[in-house]
Order: C-alpha cells, then structure tokens, then sequence
C-alpha cells in the first residue's frame, strides 16, 4: 500500500517537473522568437503546440492566411515523408513571390517564421537550432 | 498529338534529369489545374495524385505570399524540391546526400528550354494524354454507347422491346477519394462531383439514380447512397467524398482510386 503510494507520488512528482520544463522550453522559445522578429525581413511567426498557440504577425489581416498555409505545410510535410519515405522532417520552406516561410518543428512545437523573400533563411534556422 | 508529343518530351527530359543527378528518386511535373503531365517510372500515379492533394492546402493560400515559386522540404533521409516553372509544378525527391542546388540548375535549365523548344516547334495547351483521370472522355464513351443503343430500336419497330433493354450499360468513372467527416455527414453515403451525377441523369433522363457502386482496385466492392457534392472547389475534380464507415469497409484510403458505377432504378 505505502510502496503503491510512493509510485503514485513519484509518478505525480515526475508529471510536473516534465510539465515545468515544457513550460520553460516554450517561454524560451517564444523569447527566442520575439529575437527573430527583429531580424531584418522578418514579418511574424507562429508557434503552436497541443495545447497553446501564439501568433504574432505584422499585418493581422493576413493571420488566417498564413495560419492556414503553416498548418498545410506541417500536413504536407507529413504526407511527403509517408509517401517517399524521408523520415523525420527537419524544415520546410515555402518561397513565394514576396514572402517565404520557414516551418520546422521543435520538441513537439510547430513554428513557422514568415519573412521577405530577401530575409536570411539559414540565420534563423541556426539561430532556432540552439534551443 | 500535340499532347503526347509534350508528354513524352517531359518524360523524356526526367529520365534525363535523373541521369544526371543519380541521387534523384523521383520526379515528376503536374500543372496548376492538377493534371499530371509526365512523371518517371518508379512513381505511381496514385502517388502523385497523393502529392497533389497534399500541396492542395498551401497552393490554396498561395496568394498571402505573392503565389509559390518554390517549396523545399528536408527529411532525415531525403529531400523535395517543387519549383513552379512555366506555370507547371516540378517535383524531384533526392536523397539527403543530394546537392539541391546542382539538381535545381539542371531542372531550371532543362525543362524551361525543352518547354520553349516544344512551343517553337508546334504550339500547344499542356495537358496530359492519358495520365490524369479525366470524366469527359469516359462520358463520351458512354455516349457512344447511348447512340448505338438506340440505332437497333429504330430498325425493329416491329419487335416489343422493353425500355429497360434500351439502357445503356452504366458507365464507370474513376474518382479519387476525399475524406468526408463531421456531425451531420450521414455514414452511408458518398458524395461525388455534380458533374458526374448531371451526366448520368442526362443519360438516363427520368430514372432515379440514388446509389452507386464501388469498387477498389483490389476488387472491394459496397454499394451505398450517393449525393453532389456541395463544394464548389471539388467541381470536376474527379473527386468522391467517403465517410470514414465506406472507407474502413473497402479498406481504402484518401487519395487512392475507385471505380464507381451507377445504380440505376
């Protein structure tokens, strides 16, 4: 009975921790982020995560846009790997005429970077690498 | 002809490509308007078709960033790389080892020049000869079917020939799943273009058509309801609407083929 008790309480003691170091590796993240915004050419991103979402472009008119795009990247990445055989996806870009979005994903967080089609692509993919 | 000549040119061009860049696995070119124009041996047609359906989503929201001009993905054991050129779709799959950069200047420069050699030598619309299902063609093969039906009715007055002798032989068209989901989707029917369905009725003028029947490629067949779908962005896509229930039962999944014929009362 106590040792059952024990297993619970270690278990429950091993659930938080796991759950504040989830909670400090996205409030790092988003700190990172909020660096990146202010690289030259960036225009927002998107984090998202099974349980929360932050958003944080320039233009919100265009927020369900690229929301919509983001999601259908991650979806396509997915299919692409199950079809080809690729593996884990380790980045997506997406060039457009004006505007490039770089998508990867990070312990289990999705983050899409929107940016100018001149902005440094590999810079932010270096400077998401670190965390 | 024209069509064919294109086709083959491309086709020829992605073994070519694939020559080149040994690292390349697959490749394969479809338009804006998702029709498959050539693609190499070792990626199946159902494939592609899988492909383009993913990139469905962001060529849809293209427009926020001006329209895509190029898509790189990069796995744990490969590459993709889709350009837009000449308003067509490029797709080449590489190994991760493969130098993109070198296999993207051998497709820019390949297909671009073989594209404006072909219109230099006989100007034609790219579209696909036989690759990507198409109603139409289907259709007008039933029409056929239509016509010679009725010509022995006209000799043989004197006989009594029931109507239901007259009928054509239903047609069978192929379609592409879609997934159908939500509250209010009924579990036992399909839906399916309203092309489709205004064709049929055209051919069997009063008769009810309510249900159709399914096959898979792997002989699975069911039978079940059928109505248009309400989408307009599906309109003459080739596309079926499944409920899960239908999928689960002829173990079939989005993006894969099924022929589907008409019940006709």
């Amino acid at each position: 009975m106590v040792k059952k008790k024990k297993s619970v309480q270690e278990a429950t003691a091993m659930a938080e921790s796991r759950a504040v170091e989830d909670a400090m590796s996205v409030s790092k993240m988003r700190a990172s982020l909020k660096e990146i915004k202010k690289f030259d050419g960036v225009i927002g991103y998107i984090l998202r995560n099974s349980t929360s979402a932050a958003i944080d472009i320039k233009d919100s008119t265009k927020i369900m846009d690229y929301a919509v795009l983001s999601s259908s990247a991650f979806d396509a990445g997915e299919e692409f790997s199950e079809l080809f055989d690729l593996g884990g996806i380790e980045n997506i870009v997406i060039e457009g005429k004006d505007v490039k979005v770089l998508s990867l994903t990070i312990n289990e967080n999705n983050i899409s970077i929107f940016m100018e089609k001149n902005a440094d692509c590999n810079k932010i993919l270096r400077k998401l690498r670190e965390l | 002809m024209d069509n064919d000549v294109y086709s083959f040119a491309l086709k020829t061009t992605l073994s070519e490509i694939r020559k080149v860049c040994p690292d390349v696995t697959n490749a394969f070119i479809f338009t804006k308007d998702k029709e498959i124009i050539a693609r190499d041996k070792s990626t199946p047609e159902k494939t592609i078709l899988r492909v383009i359906d993913a990139f469905d989503g962001i060529l849809e929201k293209s427009d926020a960033i001006g329209g895509v001009k190029c898509i790189t993905l990069e796995g744990g054991k490969g590459k993709v790389n889709v350009s837009c050129v000449n308003d067509l779709y490029l797709v080449t799959i590489a190994s991760r080892k493969a130098d993109l950069s070198y296999v993207n200047t051998v497709t820019h420069v390949l297909i671009p020049t073989v594209l404006k050699l072909l219109d230099k030598i006989r100007p034609a619309p790219l579209k696909s000869s036989s690759l990507t299902p198409k109603l139409e063609p289907k259709l007008t093969k039933v029409k056929e079917i239509e016509e010679t039906a009725e010509e022995p009715a006209e000799e043989t007055v004197e006989h009594e020939i029931k109507p239901e002798s007259l009928l054509p032989e239903p047609p069978v068209i192929q379609f592409m799943v879609e997934n159908l989901g939500g509250l209010l989707v009924p579990s036992d029917a399909v839906r399916i273009d309203s092309e489709a369905l205004s064709q049929w009725k055209e051919l069997y003028g009063d008769r009810k058509i309510k249900e159709v029947e399914i096959e898979t490629f792997d002989g699975k067949a069911t039978r079940c309801k059928v109505t248009p779908i309400k989408d307009s962005k599906y309109k003459g896509k080739g596309v079926i609407q499944m409920p899960k229930k239908i999928r689960l039962t002829l173990e079939i999944k989005k993006g894969e083929l099924v022929r589907v014929k008409p019940i006709v009362e």
